[in-house]
């Protein structure tokens, strides 16, 4: 046991499970040099150690909450219950605001569904029964594809991106527009690449009618769930391609 | 006497961490927004104890760890269950803690630290002699007290964080570690530094251990 691998252990001891302990003992019980920067050391870390604690100020607990509340635009948890539909199992995220996220089961798992939504959103969810409002907004779409927006809450959104969906929602059911269409119908002709962005970002689909909004050229482009959900969406409200 | 009759080192004679690190804290079943208030219960006082030792100002630590808190509660409400149950909570809010402080830090002059905090000097004074037994004599305590707080906010804050989380906080290796996020050997290393510089500002008296058998009165008259 050298001096040097003497200092360097000194703090490992302290926990007791330095193996070479008895090694570094028998050294410094052996080397005045060692003992002096042993004394040293643990002197510093003795008066350390006995530094008085410290109380917070008081009310901090209450203060922190506060901060909190006022911070965090929204602080509870969504819910989410599943619902089934024609085109499968449906997970509905809400709030006693509205409806905030749909999501397609496509197989991949509840577990992965929550976790992505849950990020989408920014907030938790607690799984939970679809209360009857939920259901029936739900069912409504696929009856009459024309659900009441007011049960749906997209505040989240950015404002150029709450416009995007409400123009695509005034899309009558089978029929379809361009990107364009909706960039020009909210007066920002150019900004054609931004509603694609607002349709892809839509944390409510069906509900807001994004796959109501196809390319130029008549193609239905992307969506979330696949281009064959969509192709099966619209063939649900009647929208047949030929005829465009 | 010789040093070896008076033996300088065993397990009498080895610092203890701090009582209030060593008490075991409750443990939440699965941090979330739901039961965040008595998360905050439990650990505002080690989070504010450890800012102010950072930073040493009062008006500061209660900042950092009210963001630092603000901050806990986005991430969590963020976090899907699995990652909640897999969390674990007490180096992670350590972590947060310091990074709002180095954050907060950077955008002052570290030359302008203040001392305000550390207390009051006379209250430190007045205090009654708790803590650890220990069969040594440290010499002027008190006083040296006061020095030790003010020479600990001269380390740079990499090695003030290491010797506050080892010294004062009274976490291990690995869980310095994983609050810095640092290789081990890098936090024993980091503590050691700190030690060293600290000895160097304070010189060879503050704190130091003098063998039981000795009085402090007739170290200093050697």
């Amino acid at each position: 046991m050298r001096c040097c691998d003497v200092e360097r252990l000194w703090d490992e001891m302290r926990d007791g499970v330095e193996p070479r302990r008895e090694h570094v003992l028998a050294h410094l019980r052996a080397c005045p040099e060692c003992q002096e920067i042993y004394r040293e050391n643990e002197g510093i870390a003795y008066c350390l150690t006995c530094l008085p604690p410290v109380d917070p100020p008081q009310r901090m607990v209450g203060k922190i909450l506060d901060h909190i509340k006022t911070t965090v635009k929204i602080i509870s948890p969504d819910s989410i219950a599943g619902v089934d539909s024609p085109i499968g199992k449906l997970y509905v995220a809400f709030r006693h605001s509205g409806i905030t996220a749909v999501a397609l089961d496509r197989g991949e798992g509840e577990e992965a569904i929550l976790a992505k939504l849950q990020r989408r959103l920014g907030r938790g969810l607690i799984p939970s029964q679809a209360p009857q409002w939920v259901s029936d907004t739900v069912a409504a779409f696929f009856r009459t594809h024309q659900p009441d927006l007011e049960k749906v809450d997209i505040s989240a959104l950015t404002p150029f991106e709450q416009s995007a969906l409400r123009a695509a929602a005034t899309i009558p059911p089978g029929e379809v527009r361009s990107y364009r269409w909706v960039a020009e119908k909210l007066g920002q002709p150019t900004a054609v690449r931004a509603v694609g962005r607002a349709m892809a970002r839509n944390p409510v689909p069906l509900l807001y009618p994004c796959h109501r909004v196809v390319d130029a050229s008549g193609a239905l482009h992307q969506y979330a769930y696949g281009v064959d959900v969509k192709a099966r969406i619209l063939a649900l409200e009647g929208y047949q391609p030929a005829r465009r | 006497m010789s040093a070896l009759a008076a033996p300088i080192i065993g397990d009498h004679h080895r610092v203890t961490a701090p009582a209030a690190a060593s008490h075991p804290l409750p443990s939440h079943p699965v941090p979330g927004p739901e039961n965040f208030e008595s998360i905050v219960d439990d650990y505002q006082r080690r989070l504010y104890g450890f800012a102010l030792r950072m930073t040493g100002n009062r008006e500061d630590a209660e900042e950092i760890v009210q963001d630092a808190f603000v901050r806990a509660y986005r991430a969590l409400a963020k976090m899907d269950p699995q990652q909640r149950a897999e969390l674990r909570l007490q180096p992670w809010l350590y972590t947060i803690t310091l990074n709002v402080t180095r954050n907060r830090l950077r955008s002052k002059r570290p030359t302008n630290v203040a001392l305000d905090a550390l207390a009051d000097p006379d209250a430190l004074l007045n205090e009654t002699q708790e803590g650890p037994d220990q069969p040594e004599q440290i010499v002027d305590r008190a006083a040296d007290m006061v020095l030790v707080e003010q020479a600990l906010l001269q380390l740079p804050m990499h090695l003030r964080a290491a010797a506050t989380l080892r010294f004062i906080e009274g976490r291990s290796h690995p869980e310095i570690a994983e609050i810095l996020n640092q290789p081990i050997g890098t936090v024993k290393s980091h503590v050691h530094r700190a030690v060293r510089i600290l000895r160097r500002i304070l010189g060879p008296q503050v704190g130091r251990i003098v063998p039981s058998d000795r009085p402090a009165s007739q170290e200093e008259e050697e």
